[in-house]
């Protein structure tokens, strides 16, 4: 990989990870439940346009830069596992389910619905 | 300290400041700012907690659930020292330009030797202890805020809450939690509240079985515990005698298990106080203690759920705080220590 690619992957990791932060912090102070809406949003969307480049045949250096680089860290795994453990120490078992098996659910039909697009544009 | 004085304690000032973790003044961070200042005066005592979750006036929901919205997590910074170096130190805290709520409450500060303490009028009934410990160290064996917990449930006091602070001051020296380091002199209190009469027959025994003992006792309304209303907080008019505006304080002590229809507490109580258009409202985790019969506890390694104890505060007008009782007592129909206190002074944000 030549060194513009380094910064690509380092600038775009920034932008995706500052995506992230500012879509969760509205939905999440929007949302009243106790529903972790904004991680799902994000994981869920991240998933769709990844679905999307693979759909659209993205490769090499794009690929690394708007797949690996900017959704990789806009979506966030360990955000999911955090907060469904948290809602696991409060009691909600029933929610901290729901978080891993709606996510999970949403997440493939995200990236499968976005494969679909992509592969037919 | 002659020992006449200390038999009744000395009179002295808590200044308590509620704001978020990330508010910023020119120099920095606010509660870096505050701690700095308590340092610089050399406070007896002040301690830095930090929230689980909360709001405050402008209405912006705060919880550690979310990792997102846990980055700006509500914090409490409490001053403890006698009335004229508070009201020194309260000079500096007002020139920051700052967010928040800054309150003023009297207390009695009893430190040292505790002989045999006769109680005043207003302290008879019930009272609110606060003892200053660290957050380390080891007193019969265990941490000493687990100690304290231990003899207030084995005297039989209403409740008790373990709180750790994250920086503070401890006789005069600023001390401040590390990464990687043991913690130890960093201050933690327990706040218990009970009768009167049993938590003053317990000082002496709390005085013998701490290094440097440093409490404070407070006046205290008791009115619901376990799901049975005691009293109603007091009706108080807008202003004192001299026109200024009074506020209450109501304190909500429960269980980070105890649950209204499905979910915690304590979540319930903050989300519908800033429903209603509550001015506030700060959760706060302890680390121990009890309330009622069941013995002290904290959480258990390999136990999911948490057990330990939670303080949620809500300071208002008393027409608001007339209306959040309402909300608290139709929430807490089973579990939950519900006390209420008057704020003589309340300054909001500069």
């Amino acid at each position: 990989m030549s060194w513009w690619v380094w910064v690509g992957v380092a600038v775009l990791g920034g932008v995706g990870a500052c995506g992230r932060f500012l879509l969760d912090s509205v939905l999440a102070a929007r949302a009243a439940g106790d529903f972790p809406v904004g991680t799902l949003t994000v994981n869920a969307s991240g998933a769709l346009l990844l679905g999307l480049l693979t759909g659209l045949a993205v490769q090499g250096n794009l690929l690394v830069l708007t797949g690996t680089a900017t959704l990789g860290s806009y979506t966030t795994f360990s955000t999911w596992m955090l907060e469904t453990h948290r809602l696991a120490e409060d009691g909600e078992s029933r929610m901290a389910i729901a978080n891993i098996v709606v996510s999970l659910a949403v997440g493939i039909g995200a990236a499968a619905l976005g494969r679909l697009i992509g592969a037919h544009v | 300290m002659s020992a006449e004085r200390q038999s009744c304690g000395e009179d002295c000032l808590k200044l308590t400041t509620y704001f978020g973790e990330r508010d910023r003044t020119p120099n920095g961070l606010l509660a870096d700012e505050l701690a700095d200042i308590y340092g610089a005066h050399e406070l007896q005592t002040s301690v830095l907690l930090r929230g689980a979750e909360g709001f405050g006036r402008k209405q912006h929901a705060r919880t550690d659930r979310l990792l997102t919205l846990s980055e700006d997590l509500p914090v409490v910074s409490v001053a403890v020292d006698g009335r004229e170096r508070i009201e020194s130190v309260l000079q500096s805290v007002r020139e920051i330009k700052r967010g928040g709520l800054i309150t003023l409450e009297r207390a009695r500060l009893l430190s040292g030797e505790i002989g045999e303490v006769t109680l005043p009028q207003e302290l008879t009934e019930s009272a609110k202890l606060t003892v200053y410990v660290g957050r380390g160290g080891r007193t019969q064996g265990t941490p000493p805020f687990v100690a304290v917990c231990d003899l207030l449930h084995r005297r039989g006091i209403a409740g008790a809450t373990a709180l750790l602070g994250v920086d503070g001051t401890r006789s005069g020296r600023r001390v401040r939690a590390r990464f990687f380091a043991g913690n130890g002199q960093v201050p933690a209190v327990v706040v218990a509240v009970g009768s009167g009469e049993r938590i003053a027959r317990v000082l002496p025994e709390l005085g013998e079985l701490l290094s440097e003992p440093l409490l404070t006792l407070e006046r205290v309304q008791l009115c619901k515990r376990d799901g049975e209303l005691l009293a109603s907080p007091h009706e108080l008019p807008g202003t004192d005698e001299h026109g200024m505006p009074l506020w209450q304080k109501l304190t909500v002590y429960t269980s980070h298990a105890a649950t209204h229809e499905g979910r915690p507490l304590h979540m319930e109580l903050v989300r519908r106080l800033r429903a209603s258009g509550a001015a506030g409202a700060t959760a706060l985790r302890g680390v121990w203690g009890f309330h009622g019969e069941h013995a002290p506890h904290g959480d258990r390694l390999l136990q999911v759920r948490r057990h330990v104890p939670v303080v949620t505060v809500a300071i208002d007008t008393p027409e608001r705080t007339a209306r959040s009782f309402q909300i608290i007592d139709e929430l807490t129909c089973e579990h939950g220590l519900i006390t209420s206190e008057i704020i003589p002074v309340a300054v909001g944000a500069a």
